[in-house]
């Protein structure tokens, strides 16, 4: 009798290994360093304040990166009766995302939250985001961009903005457009990769022009963006998911690159798509390789392109390319929960609808010595450099001339990127996203790469594709897979 | 009257911690998972329905589910007999009153280091070795091995291959720690009386070694099982967090985690997951206890 009974706790305990551990698995984030050690230091900066100035209304702020951290000291100068709490959790793997979403409903629970392009859409859609609406005067009189508005609305109500705007570019190196086109002259190029078959051309042109030694992009997966951007709907139409004529378009694309050795193979955001930036690709044979164009949105020209581009520096153009995108951006939202939702509303309208704090943000004017004024244990990093596209078209017209001959302007070859960005930031569709859309899409990556390795067939990767998306949306009609 | 407390029931009290623990921290996550795998439950709603079998019945519309109990098994068995075998030959090794290997307690904590690594680094920097562009491919091109690039981790074959091979190499020296805390229990006498009666290295260890070592590799089998089923940080970390290349290196636990963390977090429908690895390894653990019982 004893024995069986141990035997039935030890089976117990078992169980309990197995069903504990695999709620721990999601709650362990496997942070970066240095992100862990930002954190910290914030944490402790925030204590610190918070013993001294106990009578100020303490606003949490949660975001993925430190970039509003710097907004967020500007705001402490015009409302000192308010403590920004400011934390900072990474998102590489989704921490940050699991983390908001298990504050929901506790005494965690912060009261404004910054939401990145992939998810924005899901906590809009969700009734846990306040109504923002009354801020949208503040919207027209800044002539904010209507996509941005659209992203943040839904069913008529605002629940977020953001203070950028994303357009995306297409950046060009300008010696191998000398060398294969004859120009390297921004019009010039834009002529010839005006649309996707001139596009396929071009690549054509630059294959023959270097005996394969420069590539047209790194990876097809840069133009997934584009082609995005330029669908006729969105992924799910009545709770049915829907694959629009464009998605074809874009697996069609991505094979007749990868069959052609048009693209370098190196996939987004590995060594080799970064080392092309800076001229230092090298194939497993040791042969130099070229790469000639990167579609990067606003915020890819001084995130990405500017600190990897190593001496090319000059070397570079910008121009709108074949199709009209957006990529990534913040959104700014307020917790519905919150008890301080009134000071959370004045927060986001400073940081995403105020005419000052846009044109400081966007300009350079928030420079160290400036955020110490205001707080002496401000991180030494905590600067924002100008460039960064906004989205109030009231500030891009007013500041768009200042970046004639700034040094972005220079190394762009005598570009005025915001110039640039101001044109194709009209064009971007703010209706297309959902809040499945970053699921959906990673999906597709998968057998999309064994289809271009010539693994499976075409049909086969439609199959696992729709396959793995009903594993994940267990509410989603999903369609018979297209047979080729 | 006194309160008194009868001394018999002392033994009550000191385990008490622990049942207590147990009961909020290990039975009700339980009795929690089975109760939300019967609704339609999100992160992303306030409310939630009961939906019956819907969930379950859900995992077997497809062939995804079978997939993933298909590709745990296999990553955990391939993983589990090179793990225990080269442990085992390794402790007989160390423990070899013949042999006299010097320096045991080093090679031991060598082969322990993986094992203190984060998972996470350890598949980045896999995952690094072997990229189109990465230092293998340079290599075996140059040496002329293979005549171009290859994208390794998007082969099948390799991709799990190198799944097993990194839970080889992080588990192994855990394993050769209990496996020589066992076989040094045994007392040397038996040995030395087998080999008075002239017996060789292989007699002794299946007739003195392997019987006495039975709880030991009990609970190395159900321990590396129940972990084995719960898979989850290396094939994550090594290629897109969704099992890749073909869904090769899905296991049960991503399957759970991609339903948990897809846009709504639907954590009804990942508990469906959770529970039916929980009944598939408690049958299995079941089993080993079972067949590997001692019969008297």
């Amino acid at each position: 009798m004893k024995k069986k009974l141990l035997f039935i706790v030890s089976l117990l305990m078992v169980a309990t290994l197995v069903l504990t551990a695999c709620g721990g698995a999601t709650e362990e984030p496997a942070v970066e360093e240095p992100a862990a050690v930002v954190e910290e230091v914030v944490e402790e900066e925030a204590e610190a304040e918070e013993e001294a100035m106990a009578e100020k209304t303490v606003l949490n702020v949660w975001s993925f990166t430190n970039e509003i951290r710097t907004m967020a000291i500007a705001f402490e100068a015009r409302y000192p009766d308010v403590d920004v709490v400011y934390t900072m959790i990474p998102m590489t793997d989704g921490e940050y995302q699991t983390k908001i979403k298990a504050a929901i409903g506790t005494a965690d629970v912060p009261d404004v939250v910054a939401l990145e392009a992939a998810f924005v859409k899901e906590w809009v859609e969700a009734d846990f985001l306040a109504d923002l609406n009354e801020l949208l005067p503040l919207a027209d009189e800044l002539k904010t961009f209507p996509a941005v508005v659209q992203v943040g609305t839904h069913d008529g109500i605002a629940k977020g903005f953001s203070y950028q705007s994303t357009p995306g570019g297409f950046f060009y190196r300008r010696s191998i457009a000398t060398e294969c086109f004859g120009t390297d002259d921004p019009a010039a190029v834009q002529a010839l990769v005006a649309d996707m078959d001139k596009f396929v051309e071009a690549a054509a042109t630059i294959k023959e022009c270097s005996g394969g030694d420069y590539y047209m992009i790194g990876t097809p997966g840069a133009m997934f963006n584009p082609f995005l951007g330029n669908r006729a709907q969105p992924w799910i139409v009545d709770d049915t998911l829907v694959i629009d004529p464009m998605i074809e378009a874009y697996v069609d694309f991505a094979k007749v690159m990868r069959d052609n050795e048009y693209e370098s193979q190196a996939t987004q955001w590995s060594e080799g798509w970064f080392a092309g930036m800076s001229d230092t690709l090298v194939d497993a044979d040791g042969v130099s390789k070229k790469i000639f164009s990167y579609f990067l949105p606003t915020w890819g020209l001084p995130y990405v392109l500017l600190p990897n581009s190593g001496d090319t520096g000059g070397d570079w153009g910008l121009i709108d390319g074949p199709l009209a995108y957006q990529w990534g951006g913040t959104w700014v939202g307020a917790m519905a929960d919150s008890p301080n939702l009134e000071v959370a509303k004045d927060f986001i309208a400073f940081v995403a609808l105020d005419e000052e704090n846009l044109t400081n943000w966007a300009t350079g004017v928030y420079t160290n010595e400036y955020l110490a004024a205001i707080d002496p244990e401000v991180p030494e990093d905590q600067a924002q450099g100008p460039g960064d596209f906004v989205s109030s078209q009231v500030v891009v017209e007013k500041i768009t001339s200042t970046f004639d001959g700034s040094e972005l302007y220079e190394w762009l070859g005598g570009i005025n990127n915001y110039n640039a960005f101001g044109e194709a930031a009209k064009k971007v569709n703010g209706t297309l996203m959902t809040g499945s859309d970053d699921a959906i899409q990673r999906a597709l990556q998968d057998p999309l790469n064994s289809y271009l390795l010539g693994d499976i067939t075409k049909a086969e990767m439609w199959q696992i594709w729709f396959d793995s998306v009903r594993n994940e949306f267990p509410d989603l009609l999903i369609p018979d897979a297209p047979a080729d | 009257m006194r309160f008194k407390i009868k001394k018999d029931h002392y033994g009550y009290f000191f385990i008490a911690p622990f049942v207590i623990g147990f009961l909020v921290f290990g039975l009700y996550p339980i009795y929690n998972t089975f109760q939300l795998s019967f609704t339609d439950t999100t992160l992303m709603s306030r409310t939630a329905e009961f939906v019956g079998m819907k969930n379950y019945t859900r995992l077997f519309a497809d062939d995804f589910f079978m997939k993933a109990v298909k590709n745990t098994w296999l990553l955990w068995i391939l993983n589990f007999i090179p793990q225990i075998g080269i442990a085992m030959l390794l402790s007989v090794w160390f423990t070899s009153t013949r042999l006299r290997i010097k320096g045991v307690g080093a090679w031991r904590a060598i082969f322990y280091l993986p094992n203190l690594l984060m998972p996470a680094a350890v598949a980045r920097l896999y995952f690094g070795f072997f990229d189109f562009y990465g230092p293998v491919n340079q290599l075996l091109v140059q040496t002329g091995v293979i005549p171009e690039a290859m994208h390794f981790l998007q082969e099948v074959v390799f991709a799990r291959g190198l799944v097993v091979f990194i839970q080889w190499w992080m588990w192994f020296g855990q394993t050769i720690i209990i496996v020589m805390a066992g076989m040094t229990a045994i007392p040397i006498h038996l040995y030395e009386a087998a080999m008075v009666d002239g017996a060789t290295s292989l007699q002794m260890f299946m007739r003195i070694t392997l019987p006495l070592l039975k709880p030991i590799l009990i609970y190395i089998f159900v321990t590396s099982l129940v972990g084995g089923m719960q898979m989850f940080d290396i094939p994550y970390m090594l290629t897109d967090g969704r099992g890749s290349p073909l869904s090769s290196i899905m296991t049960n636990s991503l399957q759970m985690y991609m339903k948990f963390a897809s846009s709504k977090g639907h954590i009804g429908a990942a508990s469906s997951v959770g529970v039916l690895v929980f009944i598939m390894t408690t049958i299995f653990a079941l089993g080993i206890f079972y067949f590997l019982r001692e019969r008297n």
